[in-house]
């Protein structure tokens, strides 16, 4: 065990928090286009993509590397690049799953953010059993022709293309006739329409597809393979980055304790009162084990170890963890901590420090209650993490119960 | 950057598993609890002479250090070992290496590491809180020694060791100065223990009371506290690291469980409310692993968050442990309230473990001191 930074790590942190310092964005940034100049920035930067080849224009850092970039970023409160899910989801599909043409075509420009993507996987009827999904793809000719419905998908209104998950044939089990498929947002016959979150922000859209051609070119790996593409990548989604999520939450913690330090309760300064010292303490501990725990996770990363299904522990861990942050914050702000406007000393960002999107106590405590909910909500995590890392046997489920009927069918069928 | 174990560290962990399994057997442990000393000599020997001790290697030691002293204490969690190995080498130890006196050190050090002697920290008073305040047993001196006079409560293996290592004032301060560690031979005249039965059996304490007893001085007068704080913060880490191992220990035997107990025409682990609480109690025990190593580390580092992350160790594995080692008897159902099942063993030390060397509340409000002085890890 030895948990020092290594003096090349050492001296790559001060590169970073230099350029930072320097290049920081002075004004708040207002638009989606002020956004990807920003982002190109962080391109040319080489803060982006890092982990990819470098003929996708990637660096192929380490992971150290790419987790030091991600702290120092939150350290600073920097506003997010643009095309998240397009980086950290289609960009390895294509690497590990696309044709050279695709690669060509794509991966440099979704990563200088000239393309932005989204994910088209979520439908009403298909959320965690997102195997169950409906929206067709009917081969004609050398097109596709896909109608049907997705929903929740991230940052759709802003994205030029899309990652879909459609179903290419239908009498297969539900498993085997899903296929991944490249959809050009404008194509005509797509619609987006703004869903408004709980934030009162509109991020995620829904989106209608009716007769939709696309290129049969646009499939990406074999006909009907696509629900075992979508796993490789989803995997890369729960991995994820936990410590520039320890470093966002650490900025959060040193902005309560300032406010708290001001705050007055009962004619005592809060931060002098014992149970608010113990809620305190309490949050403070829990992120300092998530930043150990990144820490664990990182050290196997650095050895080329990827993580399998116990990185649904980690998934579990932050997520859940974030949630109860955010509650015993708001317990010590009380109202000061549900002010979206008009808040003075007690807010949590000051005006005059260049910010990303979590801006208001309120903010960040509405955004908790995402992160349990999507990429695996916490219950599926708990089944993976039961199944897959304990080894229990997998649960009775109505499906399971109707596959094995029709194999017995079929079964019987063939004798 | 590297979290896990290495090859030496993991030898040792073999060593110690190989030994504790073999020669602990669940007979052993439930003989111990009906026993009047409570603990086996010649088997507490035979483990210290497989030499894996934290000591320095000129006191009889393997020159360890905390990330060791925690392998060797998670073991010990898994058993869990009845014996004064912890009182005497994690905790008497160090408070006699923190106090930096050099002839205590080749005093004492070398006897207990060869199991001659057995020595305790008698620490706590009524109040039974581990902060410097509470302290009022005083020492006057008298001649070349001094006189010890007051009460120590729950005083690990107090009533078997052959020295006990006392904190006690020797001023008029009330607060950390004024507080010095004396050497009182337990034998000696005016010292009385009497041994209390604990919830569990195998971790043994005593009442002392200490009428004029003869005292020697270690360290110097009046500056004990810094050193015995710095030995009790690494005697909360390897208790981090021992409920560590009964929470994991606990978990193993849950999941075991779960996948071959049957009901409804199933086994239980193929419910949900069971596998999903499996899943947490997994997360739970690995923050514990996490927090209890990542403090040894800091602490043989003298990282600038050693005491930070001692404190956060302490309350993370505290909470970890209750909760796993309690949800594991609701997981295995009425046979888990059996005495006849070893699932309480663990549940049992992980509680004794949690109160002692300060509990979640005094870690927690530890935590928010180091944050607000500043030391942090960034
Ligand atoms: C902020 C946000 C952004 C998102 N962005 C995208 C996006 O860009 N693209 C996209 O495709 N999707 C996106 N999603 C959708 C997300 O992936 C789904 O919400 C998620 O998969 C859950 O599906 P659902 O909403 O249909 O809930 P359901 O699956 O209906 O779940 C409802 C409840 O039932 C529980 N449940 C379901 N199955 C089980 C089971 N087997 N055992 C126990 N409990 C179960 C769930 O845990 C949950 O508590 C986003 C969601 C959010 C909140």
């Amino acid at each position: 065990m030895d948990l020092r930074y290594s003096q090349e790590d050492i001296e790559f942190r001060q590169k970073v928090r230099a350029w930072f310092e320097e290049n920081l964005p002075k004004k708040k940034i207002e638009s989606f286009e002020e956004r990807r100049e920003w982002h190109r920035k962080l391109y040319d930067a080489g803060f982006i993509g890092m982990g990819w080849p470098k003929e996708y224009g990637g660096q192929e850092a380490r992971p150290m590397e790419q987790a030091i970039v991600g702290e120092e970023m939150a350290r600073v409160n920097a506003p997010a690049g643009v095309n998240g899910l397009g980086i950290s989801i289609v960009g390895p599909t294509l690497i590990h799953h696309g044709t050279d043409a695709q690669k060509d075509e794509h991966l440099k420009k979704l990563l200088t953010g000239e393309e932005i993507w989204c994910q088209l996987y979520s439908e009403p009827n298909s959320g965690s059993d997102l195997a169950s999904l409906q929206c067709r793809a009917d081969i004609d000719g050398d097109n596709f022709i896909i109608n049907g419905q997705k929903i929740w998908t991230s940052g759709a209104h802003n994205s030029e293309w899309g990652l879909m998950l459609a179903r290419t044939d239908r009498r297969a089990s539900k498993h085997n006739g899903i296929s991944c498929i490249m959809v050009k947002m404008d194509d005509p016959g797509v619609e987006v329409r703004p869903l408004k979150q709980i934030s009162g922000s509109s991020e995620f859209s829904e989106v209608f597809f009716s007769d939709v051609a696309v290129p049969a070119d646009n499939l990406i790996g074999e006909l009907n393979t696509g629900w075992r593409i979508a796993q490789t990548t989803l995997s890369y989604e729960r991995g994820g980055n936990t410590l520039s999520r320890v470093s966002r939450l650490q900025t959060t913690l040193d902005r309560l304790l300032e406010v708290a330090g001001e705050l007055r309760v009962d004619g005592t300064r809060a931060i002098d009162d014992p149970r608010i010292r113990q809620k305190i303490g309490q949050i403070y501990s829990e992120v300092e084990v998530l930043r150990y725990a990144s820490l664990r996770l990182l050290s196997k990363l650095e050895k080329g170890e990827r993580p399998g299904p116990e990185a649904s522990v980690s998934k579990l861990h932050y997520s859940e963890l974030d949630k109860r942050a955010q509650e015993i914050i708001q317990e010590i702000l009380g109202p000061y901590g549900q002010q979206i406007s008009g808040a003075g000393e007690y807010a949590f960002d000051e005006s005059d420090v260049p910010y990303g999107e979590a801006d208001t106590w309120a903010y960040q405590f509405v955004w908790s209650r995402a992160g349990t909910i999507y990429a695996g909500s916490s219950q599926i995590q708990k089944n993976i993490i039961g199944e897959r890392v304990l080894g229990l046997p997998k649960e009775i489920r109505a499906d399971r119960i109707e596959l094995e009927e029709r194999r017995k069918e079929e079964a019987a069928a063939d004798d | 950057m590297d979290f896990d174990f290495t090859e030496d560290q993991n030898m040792l962990r073999d060593l110690a598993r190989e030994f504790l399994t073999e020669q602990v057997s669940v007979a052993h442990i439930r003989e111990m609890m009906e026993d009047e000393t409570g603990y086996d000599k010649d088997l507490y020997r035979r483990f210290l002479g497989l030499g894996l001790i934290p000591f320095p290697e000129e006191y009889g030691g393997a020159g360890f250090g905390m990330v060791e002293s925690c392998i060797i204490m998670e073991e010990m969690g898994r058993i869990p070992y009845p014996g004064p190995f912890f009182g005497t080498v994690i905790l008497a130890g160090q408070a006699i290496i923190q106090s930096g006196d050099e002839n205590a050190m080749s005093r004492y050090l070398p006897d207990m590491a060869n199991g001659d002697l057995v020595v305790s920290l008698a620490f706590l008073e009524d109040s039974a809180s581990w902060t410097p305040a509470t302290i009022t047993a005083t020492a006057t001196k008298d001649g070349n020694g001094y006189k010890l006079n007051g009460t120590k409560r729950f005083v690990p293996w107090g009533a078997q060791a052959d020295v006990l290592l006392v904190a006690a004032r020797t001023g008029e301060a009330s607060g950390p100065d004024g507080i010095s560690l004396f050497a009182v031979q337990a034998n000696s005249d005016g010292v009385e223990a009497t041994p209390e039965t604990m919830l569990d059996l195998n971790s043994r304490t005593a009442t002392v009371k200490f009428s004029d007893a003869s005292a020697e001085l270690i360290g110097e007068e009046g500056n004990a506290w810094a050193g015995l704080d710095r030995a009790i913060q690494r005697a909360a880490v390897a208790a981090s690291a021992e409920m560590l191992g009964a929470a994991r220990r606990a978990h193993e035997m849950s999941v075991d469980y779960a996948k071959v107990r049957r009901q409804f025409g199933q086994v239980i682990g193929q419910f949900q409310a069971i596998k999903h609480k499996l899943a947490e109690m997994l997360e739970q025990v690995e923050n514990a692993h996490s927090a209890a190593y990542y403090a040894a580390w800091a602490l043989d580092a003298d990282a600038p968050d050693a005491t930070l992350a001692a404190s956060v160790a302490k309350s993370t594995a505290n909470e970890a442990s209750r909760h796993v080692c309690g949800e594991a008897i609701q997981v295995h159902g009425g046979i888990g309230f059996t005495w006849e099942y070893d699932l309480h063993f663990y549940w049992k030390r992980a509680k004794h473990q949690e109160v002692f060397y300060g509990d979640s509340d005094y870690h927690r409000e530890r935590v928010l001191q180091e944050v607000l002085a500043g030391n942090v890890a960034r």
